[in-house]
């Protein structure tokens, strides 16, 4: 015979005492804490980038907390895989609003953000997209906004800086044949010829080959003053070095995907000379960013993936909150309407490792441009566009 | 556009180029002619050869030609693992054709799953800088890659072709590629020449990687997309020529990369299906060699029915 208390009457009474301890628990703590979500690839093949996010993400609140949270109560980030896919997406996006009730998130990947933006809008929540540039961004309603630059800025100030600062007359440009490649390359070219310059080449690339001979030899024979390569980081460090190969000593310049340091080591003294972008300072720029390269080399051994990037991130938590502790101050309730008219009244952020973000009226965010090039063997600043 | 200096440029280096193509292509006609299998698996086996000497190398930071070894070894075991475990169990079941094609399907797919979890999707090489100096040869530029890489290649397909042609086993695996249970009433080991027959596509594939790593970025699904370009050569080389096969996919390789000359950049990358297309519209039973007259007798000649011999004698 068993015990009573192993009946199933038994049982589901211990199970409901137990439930409306911890709901009540968690309403307590619920009360305690001020939460927000994030949705990011934690697997799938962005997940490179995508745990780096969130990891910085991670630091940033955990530093948050240790200086006394919002005005004294803690700082929650729900975190929910995405897989940078739209669909995933909208699961993660709806259990964070619906279950965990969130009035603000941040997302990445533009596919994403564009998905999940409409929940955004219809339950009125606050969706911060940091990392996704689509210049789309900036239309999908009055509940989403950036705090990474969008669209183009970076190929602009590129395309600009070597035609008016480097005084290039002649740009080739070799691009993947692809969505990255073939937009970006339309905004060289009419950035290009609208400062003056003229582009002698423009050759694209079949995503898959690794034989280049063709184009760049086209290149080589309308003899440029400067080359553009949008590539992807699978392709860019193969162009370069069969343009070396070839006799192309040209400067040459790319985006963000031709900045990372194992460019330098897979391409050596061929690196020599090549720019890239970056939208978020360097290490040579600020002591904070090198504090926090150097946490990652001590901590997690290697640089982050994406740098720039898991800058946005690490700073995107600290913008939560500040417009918590006003909240807080204010004694209103954090949901998503007060949430967007505090972050619109505030309007300008100060964050720790991007900087000034100042979030327009139009949905945009202007940040200025780093451009870095390979000088001894070492990404250095060259310049810094639109400050 | 077309002067000397240019044509010649694109032509070395197209030619360097192909040599993992011819690999591949090989490869894949080989176990296509020998056990009938449409071996989509072989991508798993690129992927285990390009991470095995990826880990020797940038991990354990041995010299090359211990990687290679090492890689050899590893990729052989792979392909033994896929004929014994894999192909073997399905043949002793006789499930369909289409059933062994989605097998080596799902294979690729689970392996480079693995490759992805355990090395993650940033691209990698086997050593760390895929810059090679170059000498210049009148005004054409040669790469140190290029010279080894088309010698490499060359000595593998002259080890191949003289297996086929002058040894007994070699002649064992034509027979069963024509006829597996009728050469098997020969007293041919038809499960020994399957297993030699994808072991020795593995040992292709292991230095077609290692030629193609050590030049270009691998992610964990390149694997699957040099597929396409072995399987097209194999095609239009014409199934169970593996001579045609080489040729190709040299062939292929060359003109994709000159048609830049005459046709706009983004449209090189459609060529590739135009030429598949064509082939299976117009030569459905692909490039035919001259038939070659055998010096030595074989098991399968004394068969009878002239269809049968001349099959085993024409083709390699």
């Amino acid at each position: 015979m068993s015990p009573r208390i192993w009946s199933v009457k038994g049982l589901t009474k211990a199970a409901a005492v137990v439930a409306l301890l911890m709901a009540s628990g968690a309403a307590a703590s619920a009360q305690q804490a001020y939460r927000f979500g994030l949705a990011m690839p934690l697997t799938g093949s962005q997940a490179l980038y995508g745990q780096d996010q969130v990891k910085a993400a991670q630091w940033a609140v955990d530093e948050i907390n240790k200086a006394g949270g919002i005005n004294g109560k803690k700082l929650e980030m729900i975190v929910l895989d995405t897989q940078a896919d739209p669909q995933i997406g909208i699961q993660a996006v709806n259990r964070l609003i619906s279950v965990e009730k969130v009035p603000a998130f941040i997302t990445a990947w533009s596919g994403v953000v564009k998905a999940v933006a409409p929940i955004a809008n219809d339950n009125k929540v606050v969706e911060l997209s940091v990392g996704a540039n689509s210049p789309d961004i900036a239309t999908l309603g009055d509940y989403v906004y950036t705090t990474f630059p969008l669209a183009d800025i970076d190929i602009r100030a590129v395309a600009n800086y070597a035609a008016t600062k480097m005084g290039k007359k002649k740009a080739a440009i070799v691009f993947i044949n692809a969505d990255t490649g073939t937009a970006a390359a339309e905004v060289y070219k009419k950035v290009f010829t609208a400062a003056g310059g003229q582009v002698v080449a423009y050759e694209a690339y079949d995503p898959k080959a690794t034989d280049f001979t063709g184009q760049l030899l086209k290149v080589r024979a309308a003899n440029p003053d400067m080359i553009h390569l949008q590539g992807l980081v699978s392709d860019t460090p193969q162009v370069i070095a069969q343009m070396r190969q070839l006799g192309l000593t040209q400067p040459v310049s790319s985006y963000s995907a031709a900045y990372n340091p194992k460019l330098v080591q897979q391409l050596g003294a061929a690196a020599e000379g090549v720019i890239a972008t970056s939208l978020a300072p360097g290490v040579a720029d600020s002591d904070k960013v090198k504090d926090y390269v150097a946490r990652w080399v001590k901590e997690v051994g290697r640089e982050p993936n994406g740098l720039p990037y898991t800058e946005y991130l690490y700073d995107a938590p600290y913008m939560v909150a500040d417009i918590f502790k006003a909240l807080d101050s204010k004694k209103l309730p954090p949901t998503g309407e007060n949430f967007r008219k505090e972050m619109l009244a505030q309007g300008a952020f100060k964050l720790p490792l991007t900087g000034n973000t100042k979030l327009g009226a139009d949905h945009t965010v202007v940040k200025p441009v780093y451009l870095m090039e390979v000088k001894g063997g070492k990404w250095t600043k060259k310049a810094v566009v639109g400050e | 556009m077309l002067n000397a200096t240019i044509l010649l440029q694109i032509l070395w280096t197209s030619l360097a180029t192909s040599s993992y193509y011819v690999l591949f292509a090989v490869a894949f006609a080989l176990v296509l002619k020998v056990t009938r299998i449409f071996n989509f698996a072989q991508a798993a086996i690129m992927t285990v050869a390009f991470y095995s000497a990826f880990v020797t190398v940038q991990w354990l930071e041995w010299p090359a030609w211990a990687a290679f070894i090492v890689m050899m070894a590893i990729t052989l075991a792979a392909s033994f693992a896929l004929e014994r475990i894999g192909f073997e169990a399905l043949r002793k079941r006789g499930v369909s054709v289409m059933f062994v094609f989605v097998f080596t399907f799902m294979v690729s797919e689970f392996v480079a799953y693995l490759a992805m979890l355990a090395f993650g999707t940033w691209p990698q090489t086997i050593f760390p800088t895929i810059f090679w100096p170059v000498t210049l040869v009148g005004n054409i530029a040669v790469s140190a890659w290029d010279l080894p890489a088309i010698g490499a290649t060359i000595a593998m397909l002259a080890l191949l072709f003289s297996f086929m042609r002058f040894t007994r086993m070699g002649q064992f695996m034509v027979g069963v590629a024509d006829n597996p249970d009728l050469a098997e009433l020969y007293g041919v080991n038809k499960r020994q020449i399957f297993l030699v027959a994808v072991l020795m596509a593995g040992a292709l594939v292991a230095v077609g990687m290692f030629l193609y790593g050590t030049r270009a970025q691998v992610l964990p699904q390149t694997g699957l997309s040099l597929m396409l370009f072995a399987i097209a050569a194999t095609i239009i080389g014409g199934i169970g020529n593996i001579a045609g096969a080489a040729i190709a996919a040299i062939i292929l390789g060359v003109i994709q990369n000159s048609s830049i000359l005459v046709i706009p950049s983004e449209w090189q990358g459609l060529l590739l299906y135009v030429f598949l297309f064509l082939a299976i519209v117009f030569f459905p039973n692909g490039l035919r060699l001259p038939r070659r007259r055998r010096r030595f007798a074989t098991a399968t000649r004394d068969i009878g029915g002239s269809k049968d011999a001349s099959a085993a004698e024409g083709q390699v």
